[in-house]
This record gives structure tokens, sequence and C-alpha cells, in this order.
């Protein structure tokens, strides 16, 4: 580890929610989440603090604790209240140096708002899907942006600034089960509650499969109609080509690579 | 005559040092943690465990069954007598005579093991192992002579004082090794930590012929889970490490130090040894891990034991095959100590190499290693029509279809095992979704907490309905079921079923007549015995029994029935996967190419799948199940008309997808 | 070839000869008559008539040129892009705005998917809405018309090169001032669409609609809990759409009018974009690579192999037979015990298809396979097989690789 990963003074605060198991539906910590946590564990061991607003029961909090957290503080409130005023207030208060969260959470809404709503409020900086924080100096930070395909911008934004960690960060540690029944979740009454009214005349059921748009050929010519109806759908098995020469296999299998695009 | 006086005094300062050395050789165990044990029955039981259980261990050398009986005999024997002859000073000729014999004995059995050891095989120890068979030799000549004038042989004063000088050398040489060595370490360690270790067996239910192999639970409520230092293990578990006499069969038995993988049961017993007295593992003479040196593990009772003794990778290469158990004559218990380390490893460092934090998070949250949609547990049997628990409530059968449902492999095999059932008009049904994960993989790779949630989850799921007996194709679910789900039952409730492996099962349907078998046509078959099933619940037989029902000739394999070799799908090693220099299921498959079998017979979808991951050309790899049901002849008679009931629980609508 | 066969297409015709058919108008070479922004019909004379044959110009008062301009020889050759109608919008009543993400400085199915998106919200609102899109820096994009633009605004200027979220979001808080869209729609997409969308509502108070898919005037469907769930919801004034939200616009053409803002944008930029990092193939984690050149136990020329991966820009992967073997590193397996993939293309030299190595590559679009044996079963999942030796069939490929860098080089100069 470089000597400038760790950073003594750097207080970051990493936000988590409950996630939400795809296959399942279970609660668990939310893998953003607990990238945002890993990365402020790696950063910064000391002046790491991870919150939540929301019920201090949920048991998947603990699931963040078992990566060796001490404690956790919970902003209590209901289900229904909108978690974005409670942690402005807070984090207004505590003016971490670096506010990390998911991009995009698991359960609830995921809109991907909370970042930008909570970098509108601070009047705070807010970097996207962050993928690694190379360094901090001069009170700037050296970040890496991840773009598709594991592709990577270098970015440098001025300390304190918000910033949501994306799936290409590291992956969090493991969370073991003795550290996480120990740890203090430190519940705090914050004293407000803003009811999420919007949200309540929504209706929510589980996701319907969405058909896949047909490629329908609006043909123009009765030769695009010919080939559109001759053309062997992309779905049954594969094409196999054996006994020809290898030049000319290999060139099957270099023009489909340029027809996807892969080649450079 | 010298020797009248300092042969008294040699004995007495060597008992006497001894007594210290076995006060001091307690106190080491003592720093363990407590655990119940009836000292009383313990002690009184000890000599039978000695002379029948721990025999019959050492009965499979007989060479050594024998040597050993008459080295230890003879020294326990010689060593009575030598109280009452040179040290009380009983002067009664007979007795020498006696002691003489003793002497005899343990001379000659010295020397068969000197002789043996003059070209050891590799997995004993050398060292002061090198030095015992002489020490005995030296013991037992020199109170020989010692004795002879005490039996009236020789005169007293013969020889003179070059002779009595040159025993006296000896006596010491011999009471050194055997008396002293015995309470300070020496290789002699073994007879006096041995003799307590059987009588404060962590296990007494494995004497007089019994099981016990499930797991111990952890209590998840302690400030520590699992073993961070040896002081964390049970005070008999590091008596029994003290017992080890480094023979070496559980090195040669162990399929992780066979294929290269950094284990050695037998070094990680020995490296339980130093963290327990502390110091360095310097002086180990065996072989060590495969890849790593000797001599730079060092430990204290204190002292994490993954930091320095024991590197986590050899904890993780273990496949819990229990062959080394199954062939220590100590019947030391080394899985269940790779599994307490591991058990802290996951549960308070959350460091379980490889896929393993994954599998966890995928048991905890879906039930299944996979992280599938707890949901389509039952889209497999999609076009099997069974019927569920939840509608029948009460059956005979419970067929306990295991995480197989989610694995395209496993599921020929389960159909094949439903073919089978059917056939014989067995009232069956199943869990559906309301089955879980077994929590094997979870318990072996040390997430205690884990187990026990899905355990008894499964347990209250069971709970709601009758049957009288579960029968599964998953050994290790059959193993959890069975021997380990019974500690977890709510206070005073206790399972009133029984549970049976599908080839003990289907075995007793032929046995009734219940199936009509065709002949096998093939090529030359062998059967590899599960561990789950074999060593961790004695089922042998039955498994043979049926494949010669079927018209087969087993070709045996050289490791077969107790002594099998694990194909390397157990203890979550294909998910934990440290690397080795061969695979464990590729020595398995050259097992079976050298008996020249074209099919290996096996009862488990992880052996199936770990001995179908060898690379082709191999022998083809074939649940009993699915050779039953190939040998099935279909009856003529029309098919049972379903009843409704029956198909709207087939139609019952499966979760829906989400894209 | 089919093309050239002359065909009359007689509806085209009676639309060219029915002065009053909505479409007459687009089936004019060019229109002679527009209604001028007061409502005045216009008379252009210059587009009045044709030249004829001798160089005269004549003018065709029964519109009998119209029908040759359809169904003539000329309009064979034109076949092939047939001229669609245009879709004027006069003095709209109001905009529906839309930020593309115009990737690689172009649009994209999933830009088009919302830009009919945002006619289909203009077809159920009813008036005079028109489409502004909104594009910063340079752009290639040469058929804004035919997604689908009506008005366009085009933001140019350094600022808005690279990575430049901030200026961005304060040039659309400048158009929001301005224009008031009725709506603003953005692609919920990872290129940029989710960021400005986001910082878009956090900046003029909206809470966007997210994910989602089914989109009205009244009534939006959205995902929510991850995708997993639907949320059903009023429509709000800002969306960030799920690709295939709509179909596309394919039917007309569109007036692309330029616009422009009146105010300056305030905008101030902390984030300071140092550029892309050069990311080598082989450094990019396996579970993120795009393309994925994969080696098993039928791999013999492992320096060939390399060679190949390096040729084609792919990131190596291999089966666990290849790392066991030492041939290649253990974090470069594929597979239950290894990495699972997402490529979009995975070629599998050599490589069997045992389960657990197909469990590694479930997600993967096309896969190629490159085996002796055609029963395996990595031929019967792939798209693509090629049946034959590793080595001669890599040996090729390393060569149309070079071939076509020198081409692309030799193009480029
Ligand atoms: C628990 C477990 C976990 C496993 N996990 C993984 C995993 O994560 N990843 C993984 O990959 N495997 C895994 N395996 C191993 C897996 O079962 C297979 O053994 C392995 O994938 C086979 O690798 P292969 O296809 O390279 O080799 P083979 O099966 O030997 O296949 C070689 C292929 O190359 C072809 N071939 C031979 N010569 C040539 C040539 N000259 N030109 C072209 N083609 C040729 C052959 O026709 C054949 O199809 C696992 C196994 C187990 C039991
Ligand atoms: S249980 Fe099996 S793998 Fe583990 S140490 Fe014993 S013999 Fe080796
Ligand atoms: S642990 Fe048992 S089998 Fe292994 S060396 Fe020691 S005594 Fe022998």
């Amino acid at each position: 580890m470089q000597p400038d990963k760790q950073n003594a003074s750097l207080r970051i605060t990493a936000l988590v929610s409950v996630g939400k198991h795809p296959g399942s539906g279970r609660a668990r910590r939310a893998e953003q989440d607990a990238r945002a946590v890993e990365m402020a564990m790696t950063l910064a061991p000391e002046g790491l603090e991870v919150l939540h607003a929301g019920d201090p029961q949920a048991d998947s909090l603990r699931a963040y604790a078992g990566m060796g957290l001490k404690r956790l503080r919970v902003l209590q409130q209901g289900t229904n209240a909108d978690a974005v005023p409670a942690l402005s207030q807070y984090l207004k208060q505590q003016k971490p140096d670096i506010i990390l969260t998911g991009v995009r959470a698991e359960s609830g809404e995921s809109s991907g708002m909370t970042p930008y709503l909570l970098g509108e409020a601070l009047g705070l900086p807010v970097v996207t899907r962050i993928a690694e924080i190379v360094s901090i100096d001069h009170g700037e930070a050296n970040l890496l942006q991840a773009l598709p395909r594991g592709q990577r911008r270098a970015l440098r934004v001025p300390l304190p600034f918000v910033a949501s960690v994306d799936m290409a960060a590291a992956a969090p540690r493991q969370s073991a089960f003795g550290p996480a029944s120990r740890a203090d979740l430190e519940s705090q009454d914050i004293g407000m509650a803003v009811m999420d009214e919007v949200k309540a005349a929504w209706s929510e059921a589980p996701a319907r499969k969405r058909p896949k748009r047909l490629k329908v050929v609006k043909a123009k010519t009765a030769a695009d109609r010919f080939k559109a109806a001759t053309a062997k759908s992309s779905g049954d098995g594969g094409k196999v080509l054996r006994d020809k020469p290898a030049s000319e296999m290999a060139q099957a299998v270099f023009d489909l690579l340029l027809e996807e695009g892969v080649l450079r | 005559m010298i020797l009248d006086w300092l042969l008294p005094i040699l004995i007495s300062a060597a008992l006497l040092l001894a007594v210290a050395g076995m006060l001091k050789r307690i106190s080491l165990w003592r720093a363990g943690q407590p655990e119940k044990v009836n000292f009383f029955s313990g002690l009184m039981a000890m000599p039978r465990r000695y002379l029948v259980d721990l025999h019959h261990v050492v009965e499979r050398d007989k060479y050594m069954s024998k040597t050993h009986v008459a080295t230890a005999g003879g020294f326990v024997l010689s060593m009575v007598l030598i109280l009452a002859v040179h040290l009380f000073g009983i002067e009664n000729r007979w007795l020498s005579y006696a002691l003489l014999g003793a002497l005899v004995l343990m001379f000659v059995g010295s020397f068969f093991v000197w002789k043996r050891r003059r070209n050891p095989p590799s997995r004993l120890s050398k060292g002061p192992w090198m030095r015992l068979p002489k020490s005995l030799l030296m013991f037992a000549v020199s109170f020989f002579i010692a004795t002879l004038p005490a039996a009236g042989i020789l005169p007293e004063a013969f020889g003179g004082w070059v002779l009595a000088v040159l025993l006296a050398a000896g006596i010491v040489w011999g009471l050194g090794e055997l008396v002293f060595g015995m309470a300070w370490g020496g290789p002699m360690k073994h007879a006096f930590a041995g003799a307590l270790h059987l009588a404060f067996h962590r296990r007494p239910e494995r004497f007089g012929g019994g099981r016990s192999t499930g797991l111990k639970p952890v209590d998840l409520n302690a400030a520590k889970l699992g073993v961070e230092k040896p002081t964390d293990f049970k005070w008999n578990q590091l008596l029994g490490f003290d017992a080890c006499v480094q023979c070496g069969k559980c090195e040669a038995m162990c399929p992780a130090f066979a294929a290269g993988q950094p284990l050695n049961p037998k070094k990680l017993i020995q490296d339980m040894v130093v963290g327990l007295a502390g110091g360095s593992d310097a002086k180990f003479a065996g072989s060590p891990y495969p890849g790593r040196d000797v001599g730079f593990a060092v430990g204290g009772p204190n002292k994490s034991i993954t930091e320095g003794l024991v590197s986590p990778d050899t904890l993780w290469s273990c496949t819990t095959c229990r062959a080394c158990v199954e062939e220590c004559p100590m019947m030391i218990e080394h899985v269940d100590a790779i599994v307490d380390m591991r058990r802290f490893l996951t549960l308070e460092k959350g460091n379980t190499p490889n896929k393993g934090a994954e599998v966890l998070e995928n048991l905890i949250a879906t039930d299944n290693p996979s992280g599938f949609n707890p949901g389509s547990r039952m889209n497999w049997a999609a076009d099997q029509n069974l019927r569920v628990m939840k509608d029948v409530k009460e059956v005979d059968v419970l067929f306990w279809v295991s995480d197989g449902a989610f694995d395209m492999r496993s599921q020929r095999i389960l159909r094949a095992f439903v073919k089978v059932l059917k056939a014989a008009k067995v009232d069956f049904a199943v869990l559906g979704d309301e089955e879980r994960d077994s929590g094997d993989v979870a318990r072996r790779l040390g997430d205690d907490a884990t187990f026990q949630s899905l355990a008894k989850r499964n347990i209250a799921a069971l709970s709601q309905y009758k049957f009288n007996r579960i029968v599964t194709t998953d050994p290790h679910a059959f193993h959890c079921l069975k021997n380990e789900y019974p500690d977890l039952y709510p206070a005073g409730q206790k399972p009133a079923y029984e549970v049976l492996h599908h080839t003990t099962f289907i075995n007793e349907l032929v046995k009734a007549e219940l199936l009509n078998l065709s002949e096998f046509k093939g090529g030359t078959v062998t059967y590899h015995d599960p561990c789950y099933l074999g060593r961790y619940n004695g089922e042998y037989d039955s498994p043979r029994e049926l494949l010669k029902e079927l018209g087969i000739e087993l070709a045996e394999m050289e490791r077969s029935g107790f002594r099998s070799r694990c194909c390397g799908g157990g203890g979550g090693a294909p998910i934990t996967d440290i690397p080795g220099e061969r695979r464990i299921a590729d020595m398995r498959m050259e097992e079976v190419r050298a008996v020249g079998a074209e099919l290996v017979a096996v009862g488990c979808q992880q052996c199936t799948a770990m001995l179908e991951g060898v690379v082709e050309p191999r022998a083809e790899v074939k649940d009993i199940a699915e050779l039953v049901a190939e040998a099935l002849v279909e009856e003529v008679s029309p098919a049972p008309a379903k009843s409704r009931e029956q198909s709207k629980v087939a139609k019952k609508p499966l979760a829906e997808e989400v894209s | 070839m089919s093309e050239d066969i002359i065909r009359r297409d007689p509806r085209a015709e009676w639309i060219a000869r029915n002065r009053l058919h909505p479409l007459h108008q687009t089936m004019q070479a060019s229109p002679a008559e527009t209604r001028g922004p007061s409502g005045l019909i216009r008379r252009n004379p210059h587009a009045v008539g044709f030249i004829g044959p001798n160089g005269i110009k004549r003018i065709d008062r029964m519109n009998a040129s119209g029908p040759a301009t359809v169904g003539g020889r000329r309009a064979a050759g034109a076949a092939k892009e047939v001229e669609l109608p245009l879709h004027r919008v006069e003095n709209p009543d109001y905009y529906i705005a839309v930020v593309p993400d115009m990737v690689g400085g172009r649009l994209n199915g999933h830009d088009k998917d919302v830009i009919g998106q945002a006619h289909k919200l203009i077809g159920e609102i009813g008036g005079n809405g028109a489409v502004l899109t909104i594009v910063f820096g340079e752009h290639r994009e040469e058929a804004f018309d035919k997604a689908g633009v009506d008005r366009l605004l085009h933001l140019q200027g350094d600022e808005y090169e690279g990575y430049s979220p901030e200026l961005r979001v304060a040039a659309l808080a400048q158009v929001e001032k301005e224009y008031a869209p009725r709506y603003w729609l953005l692609p919920d997409s990872v290129a940029a669409g989710f960021e400005l969308g986001c910082r878009l509502a956090a900046r003029i108070g909206e809470r966007p609609a997210t994910q989602a898919w089914q989109v009205g005037a009244e009534q939006t469907i959205c995902r929510g809990a991850g995708g997993t769930s639907d949320i059903t919801r009023q429509t709000p004034r800002l969306l960030l759409l799920a690709e295939e939200c709509a179909d596309q616009i394919d039917e007309t053409r569109h007036e692309v009018l330029p616009v422009e803002l009146v105010g300056t944008v305030a905008g101030h930029a902390s984030i300071r974009d140092c550029g892309q990092v050069a990311v080598d193939p082989n450094a990019i984690p396996l579970a993120e690579a795009e393309f994925i050149l994969s080696a098993g136990n039928g791999v013999s020329d492992w320096a060939q192999f390399h060679q190949a991966a390096e040729a084609l820009g792919a990131t190596e992967g291999a089966s666990r037979v290849a790392v066991d073997d030492g041939n290649m590193p253990r974090f470069r397996q594929v597979g239950a015990t290894g990495t699972w993939v997402t490529a979009r293309v995975y070629v599998a030299v050599g490589i069997s298809g045992a389960i657990q190595h197909m469990q590694g590559i479930g997600q993967c679009d096309k896969v190629i396979a490159i085996n002796t044996d055609v029963g395996c079963d990595m031929v019967k999942r792939a798209a693509l097989s090629v049946i034959g030796d590793s080595s001669e069939v890599l040996a090729e490929l390393i060569r149309l690789a070079k071939a076509h860098r020198q081409e692309v080089v030799e193009n480029a100069a």
C-alpha cells in the first residue's frame, strides 16, 4: 500500500443503505455501499464513519459492521421518511472531507439521486462512479472514474466532495459474523423526519418482464422484406465452419469481431 | 557395588523429574478451554480403550501392532518390576526372573522397531524418533544386565566398576528417554499423553465400535468464535495433540498432502504441539507442508496460530475427508482442530479465501451456495409431478433433494432417483421451496452461524410434517441431517425420523424385491466411496451390495472402503481452491484408471462433479441411482392415474422471472 | 440486383397528385409554397417548376411532374435513401427537451429511443410541441433530422469538451430558464445520461423517474429496487428513460432548426478531467473486459496465443486446466472457481466447455469457439465455431489483425 493511501487526518463518511438480493429479494448489505465502506476503510481507517438513515434494527446493517467496524451511526427514521434531509442536516454539522455513497440503492426508489441531492444541499461537488481514490494532495483528490468495460478516467477534485462508488471499485472485504454481532449501532434520533409524501402516492409491484423490442425491419423494398423474412434469427444454434482452409475460417471469426465492434 | 545405591537414586530422580515434567505438561493442557469430561469413568475405561479400540487401529499394520505390544507391554511390565526390584529392593528371585523376561520381551520388540527404522518410509518422523529404538534397546539391555545379579545368575560384583559405569550410563540413557523424556516432550510423551488422551477423549462415543463424526456447534454468543490461539482449544484437544506418535499414517492418507497442497496433518498436529508448548518447529523431523520449509514456524500458547505458526492456506487445503482421523492410531481429531481454526478465520476475521466469501454470502441471502432464486428450487422437477410436503403433510419417505436441484448434472441423478422411487411405488414427497441448503459447506468453511441458521430453519420446516424417514442422494446433507442436526433441535426435542442415503434405501428396495432390475452390461466398473458416506457414516456395504445386484463385479481400487481417497470435493475445498501441484480428482481418476475401469460408480453429486472435472479421456462417472434407473425393467402395467391434486402441484407457477 | 428494378409506387404517385394529402408537400422536390411565420402563404418562385430537357424552366401546373420524381428512373436510384416526409413545427407551443448521450459524437439507439419517447409524449399531449435536443461539444451526427430532432441547441466551446458535467448542468439549467421545457428526457445510461439527469434534477428540484420504461403523459412505470420492482407513478417532469422505452422515429424527417441560448451560462467546474487513462486490455479486470480471448487445454503454442491476444486487443482468459498446467496465471481463470465474465465477445480457444467453465461465461453475448472437436459443449454454446487446429487459426487471426491495423493506419494517413 502506498503511504499516501492512508491519510491520518482524513475524515470520510460512507453512507450505507439496506440492500436487496436480486434473486431472493432478501435484505443484505448493498454491493456498492459495501464498496464505499471498503474504499473508506482502506483510505482512512481512523477517520471513517459509516452512516445510515433509517431503521436501526435492520439486521442487514450488521453486515457492514462485520467488515470490521466498531460502530455504525444510524439516524433513526421511519421507513417512509426521506433520508436526504436527515443526512444533509447531519453532514452539515459533521463536515467530513469525503462523503461516499453507492451509485444506486438496491431497494426502494433506487433512483440514484442521493449523492446529487446531498451535493446540492451541502454545496459540494459530486463525482459519479468512482473506482478508486488514488491519492490526496494539496487538498485535492486524484480519482479514477469507472467507464464502461474496464476503462478509467482520471479526475481531480478539491475536498470536500461527494462521490458515488462504482461496482468497479475494489470488492468489499468479507463480513464476519463475530464483529457484526458485536458492533455498536449508535442510533440517534435527530428529531426530524420529512415524510416522503410524493412516494406515498406510488404503487410498487414486482418487476414485469419487458419484452425485447422485435427488430421490425420496416422494409422499404421488396428485397429488404425478403431479406428480413429469410434472415436467420440469432437465437438458434451457432454457425459451424469445418473442413475449410484455416485462413477462410479465421476470416469468418475476424469478420464477426469486426461486426461486433470489439476490434480497435 | 556402585549400582546398588546408584540405581535407586537414578530411578527415583528420573521419577521425580518425570512427575515434575508431567505436572508442567498438565498445566500446559489446562491452559486450554474448559470442557466437561467424566474423569473417573474415562480413567476406568482407559485400559479398554487402549487395548481394544486403539489396538484395533494399530492392528491394521500387523507388524507394527506386534512390535508395539512387545515393546510397550515389555516396558510397562519391566518398569513396574524395576520399581519393585531396584527401587524398593524387594529381593525375590522370581520377581527378578519376571523382570528379565519382561526386558527380553521389550528387547525383542525394540529390536523389530529398530529393524523397521533402518529404512523408514517417508511418513515417519526422523530425529529423536530414530533414537527411540536405540534408547529402548539400551534400557532393556542395561537393566537386563543390572538385574542378572539380583536374579542370582551372575555374582554380585561381576564386571567391576567398569561395567558398573557402563551400565549406569546405559541406565541413565534409558531412563532419560523413557521416563524423563516421557514427561518432558521426548518421543515417549505419547505414552503419557496418549493414555490420558484416551481417557479424556472429546468423543468418547468413538470407543467401543461407535462413531462420532458430527462437528460440535459453536456457542455464537461467546466473546471469541473459533480458535485463534492454542489456548482457545479445549484442554482435552491440546492433550490430544500431545498424544501424536508422528507415525505419519495421517500424512500417507491425506489427499491434500498427496496433491502437493500445503497441508500435512501430521505436521499440523506437531505445530499445534509447538503452539501449546511454545517455540519453533525447527526440531520437526518429518515431511514438511508441501512447498513450505520447516524451521520458520514459531508459536506460543497465546500467540495467534495463523500469524507465524500455521499458514491459513494449510487450514483451507483440507477436504475434511477424515482419512487422517480414521487412520490415526492415537485417535486424534484433526478435522475438529482444522475447522475450529477456520471458524476463527471466517467468523472473526472474515478471511475465507477465494470464492468462500461469495458462497457464504449467497447462502445467507438465498439459502443456496450459488445465489439462485430460492423460489426456483423446484424448477428441475417441473416435469416430475412430485408431491410437496406442504400439500401432503404426511408421507412415508421425505426425499431431501439438496442443492443438486440447481445443478444440471446433479439433476440427472435426482431424476434417476425419482424414477427409482416411482418404480418401487414409494410413498414419498419433497419439501420443495421450504428446503434449504443443509449448511454443510457453511459449516466446513467455518461459518457456524450460517450453518446453525440454515439448520434451524430446516428443522422448523421438517417439524411441520410427519414422515418416517428422510432419504437423500447427497452424502453431505445426509451427514448433516443425521449427525449434526440433532444438536440443534430445540431443547427437549429430538428428530423422530431415520435418515438414509439413497444407496442404503435403494438396497432395501431391491432386497424387498420392489424393483425389477436387468443385468448391467458394460465394461469394468469400480466404486468410489464418498467420504461423507463411508468414513463419516460407515456405509460401505449397501452401495456394493446394490452394484452386485446389478450384476457388477467391482474392480476395487487400492484405496477403497474406509481407506477410500477423497475426490477433493469436501470441506469447501473446491471453493477455497488452494493451489497444489496436482488435482486431487486427477489422482483419484488415476487410481480408477489403474484398475482398468471404464466406469466409476459413485454415490454423491459432488464426487460426480469432481471426477467429471478431470479432462478426458477418462472413465465415465455415474451415480448409483443412475445405474439403477438405467437397469429398471419397466413394468407393462399402465401408469397409475395421477390424482388431480398431484398435477396441480406440478403446475404451480414458479416465481416470475425478472428481466 | 433488385435495387435497380424500377417499381412504381402508386400510393406515392397518388399523394404527389393529391394536393390535399397531408404528405403531399414532402413529395415535392422542394416546397414551392410555405406558410410564413406570420401565417401568410409565401411562394418560393425559385422552387416552382423544373428545368426542362432543353434547359428552359417550365412550370407544371398540372402537378404531373410529381409522379415522375416519385416513380421515375431517378427515383429508382434514390430508393436506397427514401426521402421521408418532413415534420414541421412552427412556433412551438412547448418544448420537450432531450439530452442525448452522443457516445462517439453520434446518436445511439438509446438516444433515438428517448427522442422517440419525446414525440410520443407530444402526440399524447397534442398541440404544437417541438423536440428540443441539446448537444454538447463537437459531434459527428448527420442524421438528426431522421432521428426526430425539431430544434437543436448545439452548445459548443472548449468548456463542454471531455467530462464536464458541472458546466453542462449549468447550461441545462439555463435552458430550463429560457425554454421551460414541458418535459426533460434523458437516457438512463452509464454513458452520461444518468449522471446528467440526476444532476439536473437536483439542480432544478425535480424528482426524476429513473429507468422509466413505460411513459405516458399521465402515468409512468419505472423500475425500482435495482430493477426488481416496477413503480407506477404520476409522470414527473424529468425522466431518465430505459432503453427501448419507445419506438424510434423512422417515418418522418424533422427540421433540426438551430436555436440558441440568450443568456450566459453561469457555472463553475470544480472537477477537473485529467483525461482517460490508457488501459492495457490485459490490465482490465477480467470481469469487466468486453472482449476476451480465452485459452484452454487445446492451446499448445503459448507465445502465439499471447501474440494473438495482443494483436486483436483482447483481454486474456483461461480454463482451469491452462492455469493448473502453469501456462496462465490464476487470476486469468474463467469459470465457477475463477472469474465470472461479462464480455460481449468471448473467444474460446481449445476449451471443451465443462460446466464449471460455462458457468463463468453465462453472461457473454457472443461466444466464438475454436476447437478440433465439433461435438464439444463449447461448440454447442458458440454463435460461431471454427473446427480446426488452434495454432493454425490463431496464426491466421494474427495475420488478419495485423493487416487490419495496417489498413486503419493507412486510412488515417
Ligand atoms: C469444482 C470444480 C471447479 C472447476 N472450476 C473451473 C473453472 O472455474 N474454470 C474452468 O475453466 N474449469 C473449471 N473446472 C474444470 C473443468 O471441469 C474442466 O476440467 C476444464 O474446464 C477443462 O478445461 P479445458 O476445456 O481447457 O480442457 P479440456 O477439457 O481438455 O478441453 C480441451 C479442448 O481443446 C480441444 N483441442 C485439443 N487440441 C486442440 C487443438 N490443437 N486446437 C484446437 N482445439 C483443440 C479439445 O477438443 C477440447 O475440446 C472445475 C472443475 C471442478 C471439479
Ligand atoms: S481430513 Fe483429509 S484432507 Fe483434511 S487433513 Fe485429514 S486427510 Fe488431509
Ligand atoms: S496425528 Fe495420528 S496418524 Fe498422524 S502422525 Fe500423529 S499419531 Fe500418527
